[in-house]
């Protein structure tokens, strides 16, 4: 699983990275092609870097972080140059070009990173050598063509060039054969160093990941998580970046939620417009960011590791696969069944089962779907709005309306019995009220009322 | 000598446009980059539009490479950089690709002939110009600038420009004078007053309209060829900018439409006008304005009375007649060459 495969999850990860202040295209390359972590000290040593790169950025006068931020702007993508030189094929003009200009930025930003304690952080080789070998004068800037200096008769031909034209597609033809001799001969030297300019490279994109991480976590309020050992999550004042911002503009706040689960099923209920559809979204995103090593929307966060995240939002529809919304859910909620089967960690995080068909057999599936996952190995959180059973699920409600405001904090309750606010709800949208009255009307004279 | 070298030195951009193939844009640009004083100004070619082959597929005729002089500054494709006919030093690949491959940048060593291919895209060769003047220093970026579909590189982004123009674009004498003539109205129109015109240039589709309070609106339409285009709404529009082409029915409509008599028309640049001059003439006569958000100063045109079926206009009386359509000088630089 790379995070490109999860990069359009309904969570929103997307738009984590649409804000990340990346300087080179190879580090989005890279960073898509991360893998998800599953194995909590590779987790905790990536958290250990980002640290690092956190304090620098806290730290650091801003001049100097905009001169490492714009010679990251120079990191190009030449794996295929790479890939050339490790096969020992002869490069060309543009290939050496490459190298050269890679090698004097590894140089300079490992220079910039030593000025402030950052050595070793990041694994960057010293390519002193390969700069010596495509830099023949010294002049250390990162131009290239087969130096003068590289064949003596080529710097012969050369001058003969400008001094007869005329004369210029013979020599050509002649110089042309000695600067294959060079590129051969410079291709041959740099050979043994393929590995070290190919770890240069990944270190580079690895530096302008760390960098955009730790400046998002500045921009976004975001926190260090520590991992959870126990196999439970805890987060304190969690929130939705893109949410949040989404509010900004009409002047409201985000209202953050605590919340926090185990191996035990939790059950949210809670009033429409409660915010259940947000904590899910939240929690499958926060999932994903600490498995990327990102920093987490919360003021503090301890979250335990998972093999596998399955986020199932109710109102997915597969139009292009010819399913409806019903089954489309049911067979995402199946993947996860089945998947529970196995002997692995999982998360599932599944958004109103069964909502969309009728509230016997509706109710019915949801309350086998909690018995059945109620004894899997796997951390479990549903929202509904159907009354049933909660065995040993623990049970969340949204507090919902207060004082004629929705407050989103999530209280623990003993029983799964779901709140019926739809109605005052409506009312103070402003919804009809001949409709809404009736419905009041039938409710009364319910015999279940 | 030709008087012209003297006014591009006063841009820091030029480009060259040829009206049609075999209008002569080579041997213009040949003429010019022969004449620069390489020695005491930065001077950096590169070309618009996508043109491999180094005979045109059109008319089988010769395209010749261009030559360029030591010191010179040069943005091509890697697969032309690859078959470069001069030695020359490499100072930037960019992370762009073209269909010849990523646009490399480089500076002659020693004189010599090279296929030229450079950015294909708007954004692209605005960013190259951009980091030729502010990384190498360069005094005069040299555009070679194919009016092609394949294209959205617009060489309206130069400050300065000269038309090739010739019998290749029309055999009648008359007829390639008007059209021409037309050309040189559309090069010439005048930069947009709009004040709000750092908000549309970001935006290179759609149609928009800037009301009386400067607020920016979208009108449904897509573009300006769209059947129905509605002008509701839109009593206290000032400006309606087009972003893509601008075609005759839109035009008419605009000029028919009570409401829109005071409206300022803007476009992009001349390349995006397709329309024909007797539509521009009546848009103009009713009280009609046409701006632009870019454009380029027109400094000369040079025609090639040759077409390549081997018809020959005279001349004399082609530059003649056409100088004082258009009143700017107008050179046959083959001819010219030759005395």
């Amino acid at each position: 699983m790379q995070l490109k495969n999860v990069i359009e999850s309904p969570c929103g990860l997307r738009y984590m990275l649409d804000q990340l202040e990346l300087q080179s295209g190879y580090a989005r390359r890279w960073l898509l092609d991360a893998p998800l972590m599953t194995d909590a000290e590779e987790i905790a040593a990536a958290y250990d870097v980002l640290h690092r790169f956190n304090d620098f950025v806290a730290q650091v006068d801003k001049t100097y972080i905009d001169t490492l931020l714009f010679k990251l702007q120079g990191l190009k993508d030449i794996r295929t140059t790479i890939k050339n030189l490790h096969n020992q094929a002869v490069l060309d003009d543009i290939e050496l070009f490459e190298i050269k200009h890679l090698a004097i930025l590894a140089t300079d930003v490992a220079g910039l990173m030593k000025q402030h304690g950052m050595e070793g952080v990041v694994d960057i080789p010293d390519l002193n050598e390969v700069i010596t070998i495509l830099d023949p004068d010294g002049m250390k800037i990162a131009t290239f063509y087969i130096y003068d200096s590289y064949c003596a008769q080529l710097k012969d031909l050369r001058n003969q060039m400008r001094q007869n034209p005329e004369q210029q597609d013979d020599l050509l033809l002649q110089a042309s054969e000695l600067e294959e001799g060079v590129r051969k001969d410079l291709s041959r030297q740099l050979h043994p160093f393929a590995a070290a300019i190919g770890q240069a490279q990944l270190a580079l994109a690895q530096i302008d990941v760390n960098m955009a991480k730790a400046m998002q976590m500045r921009q976004m309020g975001l926190c260090f998580p520590t991992v959870s050992n126990d196999g439970t999550s805890h987060y304190e004042a969690m929130f939705h970046p893109q949410v949040k911002a989404a509010l900004a503009p009409r002047g409201r706040d985000f209202q953050p939620v605590d919340i926090a689960f185990g191996h035990n099923p939790t059950l949210i209920t809670g009033a429409n417009m409660g915010g259940k559809t947000v904590v899910l979204k939240t929690l499958t995103l926060c999932q994903y960011l600490f498995q990327f090593a990102f920093g987490i929307p919360a003021a503090s966060a301890r979250i335990a590791v998972k093999d596998e995240i399955y986020f199932c939002i109710g109102d997915e529809q597969s139009v292009e696969k010819g399913l409806s919304s019903f089954a489309a859910e049911m067979k995402n909620i199946d993947a996860v069944i089945k998947a529970s089967r196995e002997n692995r960690e999982l998360l599932a995080l599944i958004d109103e089962p069964a909502r969309t068909t009728n509230p016997t057999e509706g109710a019915a599936l949801v309350s086998a779907l909690l018995q059945v996952l109620a004894d899997k190995d796997m951390s479990l959180v549903m929202t509904t709005h159907y009354d049933i059973e909660p065995g040993n699920a623990r049970c969340l409600r949204v507090k919902g309306f207060v004082n004629g405001e929705m407050d989103y904090q999530l209280v623990e309750v003993q029983d799964g019995e779901v709140p019926h606010e739809a109605l005052n709800i409506a009312q103070s949208l402003g919804i009809d009220g001949e409709w809404i009255n009736m419905a009041r009307g039938l409710l009364e004279n319910s015999p279940s009322a | 000598m030709l008087p012209f070298i003297d006014d591009i030195l006063r841009y820091d951009s030029l480009s060259i446009v040829g009206l049609e193939k075999n209008t002569g844009k080579t041997e213009c640009l040949k003429y010019v980059l022969d004449r620069l004083p390489v020695e005491a100004k930065r001077i950096a070619v590169t070309s618009i539009g996508i043109d491999g082959e180094t005979v045109d597929q059109v008319t089988r005729t010769q395209k010749p490479e261009i030559v360029l002089r030591q010191g010179m500054y040069f943005g091509t494709s890697e697969m032309h950089y690859r078959q470069r006919r001069l030695v020359s030093e490499l100072i930037d690949v960019s992370d762009e690709s073209t269909s010849l491959g990523r646009v490399v940048t480089a500076k002659a060593l020693t004189g010599g002939k090279i296929l030229l291919s450079g950015p294909s895209s708007a954004s692209s060769l605005r960013r190259w110009m951009g980091e030729m003047q502010q990384r190498f220093a360069i005094d005069l970026v040299v555009i070679d600038g194919a009016l092609s579909r394949m294209s959205s590189a617009s060489p309206a982004v130069s400050q300065s420009m000269i038309l090739a123009t010739g019998a290749a674009y029309s055999a009648n004498m008359a007829t390639l004078v008007s059209k021409t003539a037309h050309v040189v109205d559309l090069v010439n129109l005048d930069l947009t007053t709009e004040a709000n015109i750092a908000r549309l240039m970001p935006l290179e589709k759609g149609l928009w309209f800037i009301d009386k309070d400067g607020n920016l609106n979208g009108l449904d339409a897509v573009t300006s060829l769209s059947k129905d285009i509605h002008f509701d709404g839109m009593d206290d529009c000032r400006t309606l900018y087009v972003a893509g082409a601008l075609v005759d029915g839109f035009l008419e409509k605009v000029r028919k439409n009570k409401t829109l008599k005071q409206v300022e028309l803007v476009v992009r640049d001349f390349t995006k006008i397709f329309v024909t001059p007797q539509q521009f003439r009546l848009f103009l006569k009713a009280g009609g304005r046409i701006s632009v958000l870019q454009k380029s100063k027109l400094i000369a045109v040079t025609v090639n009375p040759t077409s390549p079926s081997g018809y020959v206009l005279d001349s004399d009386t082609l530059c003649g007649r056409l100088s004082e359509a258009i009143q700017l000088p107008v050179y046959d630089l083959l001819k010219n060459n030759k005395q």
